[in-house]
């Protein structure tokens, strides 16, 4: 550019003369500016040559790049460059890398599994992998749950068991919780004794008289929770009842409540108007048995139990 | 600069000053809503409780509220104003007719509003930077086709034998954007009483088309509109003739024909054939010079005035606007190369691209522009010139901390969502990426705050400027009076 500086005054103007004193200088194009455009040029021309990019009646100019997959046939194929067997490609690699432990996780036992060190390694991977891609939604990422809503995985309480052939089970089957809304069948005041009986076994403070009534309420037919919850109120892992005694609370919102009356009124809503939104969907057919195995290790190492 | 009095010694009817005055002025209110607006869904991304769990508070409802307010309310406007004072001036022609020119106003700012309206509500096509239903998009084909009439009008009555540079940009622009606008816009009701519309068009050729409108909105509306502005205030700005003639032919045609192909860009690794988005990827290469045409244009128009870029904070402006048109028009043809793009797409690179375009140039020429122009149109001078500087310097910095955020951020995102561990698995969760985006995003969301704090000064600077303005042609009446 120096050789044309508009400052020296050699380079005419157009010789128009726009709004009073608006003008433009007739300066060549820059050297360089012409000379990178010529180089973008020849850029697009070498990647239209690499990729697939011209259309041509009912096809196009395939390019010369070409992607090598294997498909789910088995049959190993050769295309020009797309972007769908380029996926294939990468998804061949992902598999060729976890192919030796996903057929060992076949073979092998839970507990063999959780015993071996090169597998916890893989389990960590893969498990973490498969329970952020499908679990952590709901569980979150670290298994902690939510509140009212999913079921913390890492702690010592597990609705339907937390040996590895129920967690199995949980996962292939998928789970549905389910409790009756008692306000249909019992008095309020009655609702009140068995909200009085059901905190007086986790040890929230409550009416000690009201607990009375609830206590026969509990164990008795007219309500029958015991048939769920068991005579001793620690819940049936059969059925997924959950253990009341162990201040565990999944649906009542009793940690929030800040006094002991909200508790009680938190456990009472829960009996008034019972529960039909358990629902853990099932992923047998979903994921592979293999990668179903491979979660249940996982979980079982978040706060399994037997 | 003090010199030039022009607009006040001719005569008021030679040019409809008006309806530029009122452009001008909701150029600024836009500006001031639609990045407020902006500085809350940026927050919102850090600070998720200013949802309030409310559908009317969401980020998918407040975001078309930004990018409406701030490309249609504050860009539209602006460019309605400059491109009406640019086409009088050059033209030496009044506006024709006055009429249509002021219905282009008044429909244009009631576009706006129905707009942003609608979308709180919940009303929206979901197609990017056109997310009005039929009934508001039947209204903006109106004002354009109004827009056109009174620009091609305008020009037609013209005294100067030649149509200067900068409205060869507009009317691109404007041309473009009529184009773009219909098509993209092509739905059925499902009622004529109702809001909802489904469009023509479906699957991948939807895409398509969206992305051809989506970034020809771009390259049409945010960049040769803005550079017809850059070619008649900045070398009127500056006092200097415009580099190069030639260049700027050649570059315009260059833009023009090349912007057209390169919308398939957006949807690389997408369903969008192969085919169509490497095509789009080597125009868009192609664009690169092109695109530099303007900025060279304008930063040699500007190179023999360097000594005012120390007093004069409007150059400044420019010079930063094209700085960052150069720069941005570098890393859009870069992250539509495919392999690059692998790593961009999804990310907040794009978001950050997005910004310096926006912020840098587009805002920036804004900027410079309207602080040379309103005073004149007002015929006085700016009420605080001090207030000018600290604009400038907290524009510049708002948009250094929002880019360098957006760009870690992006990257970061990018490089984890493709990490693999030696098992051959996703080395981290999408929830994993999100909570490592917390602090770019508080950083995005302050140095949005400081491009809305000096956007907020300029509006107030402009406000006191034009009171001034008014209060001193009011004296000089006054005195005229006294001495007949």
């Amino acid at each position: 550019m120096s050789d044309h500086k508009p400052s020296a005054h050699s380079v005419q103007t157009t010789g128009h003369a726009w709004d009073g004193d608006l003008q433009e200088y007739n300066n060549p194009l820059p050297a360089w500016w012409v000379w990178t455009f010529y180089a973008t040029v020849v850029f697009s021309i070498v990647y239209w040559i690499i990729y697939p990019s011209w259309p041509i009646g009912n096809t196009w100019t395939p390019g010369i790049k070409t992607v090598t997959y294997v498909n789910s046939e088995g049959e190993t194929k050769t295309h020009g460059w797309n972007t769908r067997a380029l996926l294939m490609a990468d998804l061949n690699k992902a598999a060729a890398a976890q192919k030796p432990y996903f057929d060992k996780v076949a073979s092998m036992s839970y507990d063999q599994i959780a015993k071996d060190p090169e597998m916890s390694g893989f389990i960590l991977s893969a498990g973490r992998a498969l329970f952020s891609d499908n679990c952590a939604p709901c569980h979150q990422s670290g298994g902690q749950g939510v509140p009212s809503f999913f079921p913390n995985l890492t702690d010592d309480d597990w609705l339907y068991g937390g040996g590895y052939e129920r967690i199995h089970e949980t996962i292939v089957q998928g789970r549905r919780g389910y409790m009756p809304a008692f306000k249909e069948v019992l008095a309020d005041a009655q609702i009140d004794q068995l909200a009085n009986y059901v905190a007086s076994v986790s040890g929230i403070a409550h009416d000690a008289k009201l607990a009375a009534a609830g206590d026969q309420l509990f164990h008795g037919n007219a309500a029958g929770c015991y048939i769920c919850h068991g005579e001793n109120a620690k819940g049936r892992q059969e059925i997924g009842a959950p253990n009341l005694t162990d201040a565990v609370w999944l649906w009542a919102k009793v940690p929030a409540a800040p006094t002991p009356e909200g508790k009680v009124a938190a456990i009472r809503s829960v009996v008034a108007e019972g529960l039909n939104r358990g629902v853990m969907p099932a992923w047998g057919g979903r994921l592979t048995p293999e990668q179903i195995k491979v979660l249940t290790v996982y979980v079982h190492e978040l706060g399994g139990g037997t | 600069m003090a010199t030039d009095t022009h607009s006040g010694a001719e005569p008021a009817e030679q040019y409809n000053f008006d309806i530029v005055k009122k452009f001008a002025v909701m150029s600024l209110v836009w500006a001031v809503v639609g990045m407020s607006v902006g500085v809350w869904i940026a927050s919102e991304l850090a600070w998720p409780f200013l949802n309030f769990d409310s559908p009317y508070f969401s980020f998918g409802r407040f975001r078309p509220v930004h990018t409406s307010a701030v490309i249609f309310g504050f860009g539209g406007s602006a460019l309605f104003a400059t491109s009406y004072y640019v086409v009088q001036r050059t033209c030496q022609a009044r506006l024709f007719p006055d009429g249509l020119a002021s219905f282009t106003f008044w429909g244009w700012q009631t576009v706006i509003v129905l707009a942003a309206v609608s979308y709180v509500l919940g009303y929206t096509q979901a197609r990017e930077y056109a997310e009005m239903e039929w009934p508001i998009d039947i209204l903006i084909e109106a004002v354009w086709v109004s827009y056109l009439i009174v620009f091609v009008g305008t020009i037609m009555r013209r005294k100067q034998p030649h149509i200067y540079v900068a409205n060869w940009f507009y009317l691109g622009f404007i041309l473009a954007t009529a184009l773009l606008h219909t098509f993209n816009n092509l739905a059925m009701p499902i009622d004529l009483f109702s809001m909802k519309s489904y469009s023509l068009f479906a699957g991948t050729q939807d895409a398509m088309t969206q992305w051809w409108y989506g970034h020809n909105a771009v390259g049409f509306f945010l960049t040769a509109a803005f550079l017809g502005m850059m070619y008649y205030f900045v070398p009127k700005h500056a006092g200097r003739p415009i580099y190069s003639y030639r260049l700027s032919i050649v570059h315009f045609w260059a833009l023009c024909f090349m912007y057209m192909w390169v919308g398939g860009h957006h949807l690389h690794w997408t369903a969008l054939p192969d085919w169509t988005s490497s095509l789009a990827a080597a125009f868009s290469i192609l664009l690169l010079m092109p695109s530099w045409g303007g900025m060279i244009n304008g930063i040699m128009t500007l190179s023999g005035a360097w000594d005012k870029l120390r007093t004069d904070p409007i150059m400044r402006f420019m010079i930063v606007a094209l700085s960052f048109y150069g720069m941005s028009t570098f890393e859009g043809p870069m992250m539509s190369l495919k392999e690059v793009n692998a790593l961009s797409h999804y990310t907040d690179w794009t978001v950050g691209h997005v910004h310096s375009g926006a912020l840098g140039w587009v805002a920036m020429i804004s900027f410079g522009s309207l602080y040379h122009m309103m005073p004149r149109l007002w015929n006085t001078r700016m009420w605080s010139p001090r207030m000018v500087e600290w604009h400038f310097w907290l524009a510049t910095i708002g948009i250094v901390l929002y880019i360098v955020a957006m760009w870690i951020s992006g990257i970061t995102q990018g490089l984890m969502w493709r990490s693999f561990d030696e098992f051959g698995n996703l080395q981290y969760s999408f929830a994993e990426s999100v909570a490592k985006m917390m602090p770019f995003y508080a950083m995005r969301a302050i140095g949005g705050m400081f491009f809305l704090t000096g956007a907020a000064m300029m509006a107030l600077n402009m406000f006191m400027t034009i009171r001034q303005g008014q209060r001193e042609n009011a004296a000089a009446v006054a005195g005229k009076l006294a001495h007949a």
